[in-house]
Protein backbone atom coordinates (compact mmCIF):
# COMPACT_ATOMS: atom_id res chain seq x y z
CA UNK A 1 0.00 0.00 0.00
CA UNK A 2 1.26 3.44 -0.94
CA UNK A 3 2.24 5.56 2.08
CA UNK A 4 -0.04 8.45 3.03
CA UNK A 5 1.01 11.80 1.59
CA UNK A 6 0.97 13.74 4.82
CA UNK A 7 2.06 16.94 3.13
CA UNK A 8 -1.05 16.91 0.92
CA UNK A 9 -3.36 15.79 3.71
CA UNK A 10 -2.10 18.32 6.23
CA UNK A 11 -2.23 21.15 3.70
CA UNK A 12 -5.84 20.23 2.86
CA UNK A 13 -6.84 19.68 6.48
CA UNK A 14 -5.38 22.86 7.91
CA UNK A 15 -6.26 24.88 4.82
CA UNK A 16 -9.90 23.97 5.40
CA UNK A 17 -9.56 25.31 8.95
CA UNK A 18 -8.26 28.62 7.67
CA UNK A 19 -4.57 28.13 8.45
CA UNK A 20 -1.99 29.50 6.03
CA UNK A 21 0.14 26.85 4.27
CA UNK A 22 2.80 25.45 6.59
CA UNK A 23 6.33 26.31 5.55
CA UNK A 24 7.95 22.89 5.45
CA UNK A 25 11.64 22.54 6.06
CA UNK A 26 13.22 20.80 3.08
CA UNK A 27 16.79 19.63 3.63
CA UNK A 28 19.02 18.25 0.91
CA UNK A 29 21.67 16.83 3.22
CA UNK A 30 21.83 15.60 6.81
CA UNK A 31 24.52 15.50 9.49
CA UNK A 32 25.87 12.18 10.71
CA UNK A 33 27.68 11.27 13.93
CA UNK A 34 29.17 7.78 14.03
CA UNK A 35 29.32 6.07 17.39
CA UNK A 36 32.87 5.45 18.55
CA UNK A 37 32.16 2.28 20.53
CA UNK A 38 29.97 -0.77 20.05
CA UNK A 39 26.24 -0.43 20.63
CA UNK A 40 26.68 -2.92 23.47
CA UNK A 41 28.60 -0.21 25.33
CA UNK A 42 26.34 2.71 24.43
CA UNK A 43 23.89 4.56 26.67
CA UNK A 44 20.60 4.81 24.76
CA UNK A 45 17.85 7.33 25.56
CA UNK A 46 14.35 7.73 24.22
CA UNK A 47 12.20 10.67 23.05
CA UNK A 48 8.65 10.73 21.75
CA UNK A 49 6.47 13.60 20.58
CA UNK A 50 3.31 11.57 21.10
CA UNK A 51 1.88 13.65 23.96
CA UNK A 52 2.56 11.09 26.66
CA UNK A 53 2.93 12.10 30.29
CA UNK A 54 3.14 10.47 33.67
CA UNK A 55 -0.33 10.07 35.12
CA UNK A 56 0.54 12.17 38.19
CA UNK A 57 1.28 15.37 36.24
CA UNK A 58 -1.13 17.43 34.10
CA UNK A 59 -1.51 15.98 30.64
CA UNK A 60 -0.27 17.66 27.49
CA UNK A 61 -2.64 20.03 25.72
CA UNK A 62 -4.08 17.70 23.08
CA UNK A 63 -4.62 20.55 20.61
CA UNK A 64 -1.30 22.23 21.34
CA UNK A 65 0.46 24.57 19.01
CA UNK A 66 3.90 25.97 19.72
CA UNK A 67 4.13 23.91 22.88
CA UNK A 68 7.79 23.48 23.81
CA UNK A 69 7.02 21.42 26.91
CA UNK A 70 9.47 18.58 27.47
CA UNK A 71 8.86 16.10 30.30
CA UNK A 72 11.40 13.89 31.99
CA UNK A 73 10.09 10.37 32.32
CA UNK A 74 11.67 8.29 35.06
CA UNK A 75 12.97 5.10 33.50
CA UNK A 76 11.34 3.10 36.30
CA UNK A 77 7.87 4.32 35.35
CA UNK A 78 5.44 1.43 34.96
CA UNK A 79 3.95 0.97 31.50
CA UNK A 80 0.54 1.42 33.15
CA UNK A 81 1.28 4.88 34.51
CA UNK A 82 1.03 6.96 31.37
CA UNK A 83 -1.62 9.26 29.96
CA UNK A 84 -1.73 10.28 26.31
CA UNK A 85 -3.22 13.60 25.27
CA UNK A 86 -2.84 14.33 21.58
CA UNK A 87 -5.70 15.00 19.17
CA UNK A 88 -3.57 14.60 16.10
CA UNK A 89 -3.17 10.86 15.98
CA UNK A 90 -5.15 7.81 16.96
CA UNK A 91 -3.53 6.56 20.17
CA UNK A 92 -5.99 3.76 20.92
CA UNK A 93 -3.24 1.15 20.56
CA UNK A 94 -0.68 3.19 22.48
CA UNK A 95 -3.21 3.70 25.30
CA UNK A 96 -3.35 -0.06 25.55
CA UNK A 97 0.40 -0.61 25.23
CA UNK A 98 2.68 2.41 25.60
CA UNK A 99 5.45 0.47 23.84
CA UNK A 100 3.71 1.12 20.50
CA UNK A 101 5.08 4.65 20.57
CA UNK A 102 7.42 4.71 23.59
CA UNK A 103 9.13 1.32 23.88
CA UNK A 104 10.42 1.55 27.44
CA UNK A 105 9.97 -2.14 28.18
CA UNK A 106 11.60 -3.24 24.92
CA UNK A 107 14.59 -0.96 25.52
CA UNK A 108 15.12 -2.40 29.00
CA UNK A 109 15.08 -5.89 27.55
CA UNK A 110 17.85 -4.87 25.13
CA UNK A 111 19.96 -3.80 28.12
CA UNK A 112 19.31 -7.15 29.79
CA UNK A 113 20.32 -9.16 26.72
CA UNK A 114 23.41 -7.02 26.15
CA UNK A 115 22.38 -5.46 22.82
CA UNK A 116 22.88 -2.00 24.29
CA UNK A 117 25.06 -0.93 27.19
CA UNK A 118 22.69 1.04 29.38
CA UNK A 119 19.78 3.44 29.63
CA UNK A 120 19.81 6.73 31.54
CA UNK A 121 17.63 7.36 34.59
CA UNK A 122 15.22 9.46 32.53
CA UNK A 123 13.60 9.43 29.12
CA UNK A 124 11.83 12.26 27.31
CA UNK A 125 8.41 13.26 26.00
CA UNK A 126 7.76 16.56 24.27
CA UNK A 127 8.22 18.67 21.14
CA UNK A 128 4.65 17.73 20.35
CA UNK A 129 4.68 19.20 16.90
CA UNK A 130 2.80 21.98 15.24
CA UNK A 131 5.67 24.17 16.43
CA UNK A 132 5.63 27.19 14.18
CA UNK A 133 8.19 29.29 16.06
CA UNK A 134 11.14 27.31 14.77
CA UNK A 135 13.75 29.89 15.79
CA UNK A 136 12.92 29.38 19.48
CA UNK A 137 13.10 25.63 18.92
CA UNK A 138 16.53 25.74 17.34
CA UNK A 139 18.03 28.46 19.53
CA UNK A 140 16.54 27.57 22.91
CA UNK A 141 14.54 24.38 23.32
CA UNK A 142 16.76 21.95 21.44
CA UNK A 143 20.06 23.22 22.93
CA UNK A 144 18.56 22.89 26.43
CA UNK A 145 17.56 19.32 25.56
CA UNK A 146 21.06 18.55 24.26
CA UNK A 147 22.51 19.75 27.57
CA UNK A 148 20.31 17.21 29.38
CA UNK A 149 21.38 14.39 27.07
CA UNK A 150 25.01 15.31 27.76
CA UNK A 151 24.36 15.33 31.52
CA UNK A 152 23.14 11.76 31.10
CA UNK A 153 26.15 10.78 28.95
CA UNK A 154 23.79 9.60 26.21
CA UNK A 155 25.45 8.08 23.12
CA UNK A 156 22.33 7.27 21.10
CA UNK A 157 18.86 8.84 21.04
CA UNK A 158 15.89 6.84 19.74
CA UNK A 159 13.10 9.14 18.55
CA UNK A 160 9.48 8.34 17.81
CA UNK A 161 7.46 11.18 16.27
CA UNK A 162 3.67 11.01 16.57
CA UNK B 1 11.30 15.88 15.65
CA UNK B 2 13.39 15.58 12.53
CA UNK B 3 14.88 18.96 13.36
CA UNK B 4 15.60 17.76 16.90
CA UNK B 5 17.46 14.74 15.51
CA UNK B 6 19.53 16.88 13.18
CA UNK B 7 20.57 19.26 15.97
CA UNK B 8 21.31 16.46 18.43
CA UNK B 9 23.39 14.73 15.78
CA UNK B 10 25.31 17.96 15.06
CA UNK B 11 26.06 18.10 18.79
CA UNK B 12 27.77 14.71 18.51
CA UNK B 13 25.04 12.34 19.72
CA UNK B 14 23.80 9.72 17.26
CA UNK B 15 20.05 9.51 16.62
CA UNK B 16 17.66 7.09 15.01
CA UNK B 17 14.18 8.13 13.90
CA UNK B 18 11.27 5.71 13.70
CA UNK B 19 8.94 7.33 11.20
CA UNK B 20 5.37 6.76 10.03
CA UNK B 21 5.25 9.72 7.61
CA UNK B 22 7.44 8.93 4.63
CA UNK B 23 7.09 12.18 2.70
CA UNK B 24 7.53 14.30 5.83
CA UNK B 25 10.68 12.38 6.73
CA UNK B 26 12.18 12.76 3.27
CA UNK B 27 11.66 16.53 3.47
CA UNK B 28 13.22 17.15 6.86
CA UNK B 29 15.84 14.43 6.40
CA UNK B 30 16.86 13.21 9.86
CA UNK B 31 20.29 11.52 9.94
CA UNK B 32 18.85 7.94 9.98
CA UNK B 33 15.23 6.96 9.55
CA UNK B 34 13.40 3.69 9.62
CA UNK B 35 10.06 4.17 7.85
CA UNK B 36 7.09 1.96 8.70
CA UNK B 37 3.95 2.22 6.64
CA UNK B 38 1.97 1.96 9.86
CA UNK B 39 -0.50 4.38 11.45
CA UNK B 40 0.99 7.34 13.29
CA UNK B 41 1.41 6.27 16.92
CA UNK B 42 2.15 2.68 15.95
CA UNK B 43 5.80 3.46 15.26
CA UNK B 44 6.82 0.20 16.96
CA UNK B 45 3.88 -1.80 15.68
CA UNK B 46 0.96 -3.50 17.31
CA UNK B 47 0.03 -3.48 21.01
CA UNK B 48 1.29 -6.51 22.94
CA UNK B 49 3.28 -7.70 19.90
CA UNK B 50 6.59 -7.78 21.73
CA UNK B 51 8.40 -9.60 18.96
CA UNK B 52 7.48 -6.97 16.40
CA UNK B 53 8.24 -4.07 18.75
CA UNK B 54 11.65 -5.49 19.56
CA UNK B 55 12.48 -6.23 15.91
CA UNK B 56 11.71 -2.63 14.91
CA UNK B 57 13.70 -1.19 17.79
CA UNK B 58 16.63 -3.49 17.03
CA UNK B 59 16.67 -2.50 13.36
CA UNK B 60 16.56 1.20 14.24
CA UNK B 61 19.53 0.69 16.57
CA UNK B 62 21.46 -1.37 14.02
CA UNK B 63 21.14 1.58 11.66
CA UNK B 64 23.20 3.61 14.15
CA UNK B 65 26.06 1.18 13.61
CA UNK B 66 25.61 0.67 9.87
CA UNK B 67 24.53 3.92 8.21
CA UNK B 68 27.42 5.80 6.59
CA UNK B 69 25.51 8.60 4.88
CA UNK B 70 23.44 11.22 6.72
CA UNK B 71 19.82 11.27 5.56
CA UNK B 72 19.52 7.53 4.98
CA UNK B 73 15.94 6.22 5.02
CA UNK B 74 15.19 2.53 5.18
CA UNK B 75 11.76 1.00 4.53
CA UNK B 76 10.47 -1.60 6.98
CA UNK B 77 9.36 -4.63 4.95
CA UNK B 78 6.16 -5.53 6.85
CA UNK B 79 2.87 -3.85 6.01
CA UNK B 80 0.07 -2.98 8.39
CA UNK B 81 -2.75 -5.54 8.45
CA UNK B 82 -5.44 -2.89 7.75
CA UNK B 83 -5.59 0.15 5.44
CA UNK B 84 -3.54 3.04 6.84
CA UNK B 85 -5.59 6.22 6.59
CA UNK B 86 -5.03 9.84 7.52
CA UNK B 87 -6.37 10.61 10.99
CA UNK B 88 -8.39 13.80 10.76
CA UNK B 89 -8.08 14.51 14.45
CA UNK B 90 -10.35 14.65 17.41
CA UNK B 91 -11.10 17.94 19.00
CA UNK B 92 -11.02 17.61 22.75
CA UNK B 93 -14.25 18.65 24.41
Amino acid sequence: MKPISYVDELTRHYGSMGFPPYKWTINETAPLTRITKPLAECCVSLLTSGGISHCTVPGFDPDARNDHRLDEIDQNTSNQDFAINDSYYNHTDADQDINCVFPIDRLKELVEDGTIGSIPNRFWSGFMGRIYNRTKLIEESIPAFIDKLREDAVDVLVTAPA
Amino acid sequence: MGLVCRSVEEAGIATTYIATGRDLTIQVKPPRSLFLNFPMGNNFGEPSNQGQQTAILRRALEMVEEVELGGTLEDWPESWPAPVTYFTGRKSE
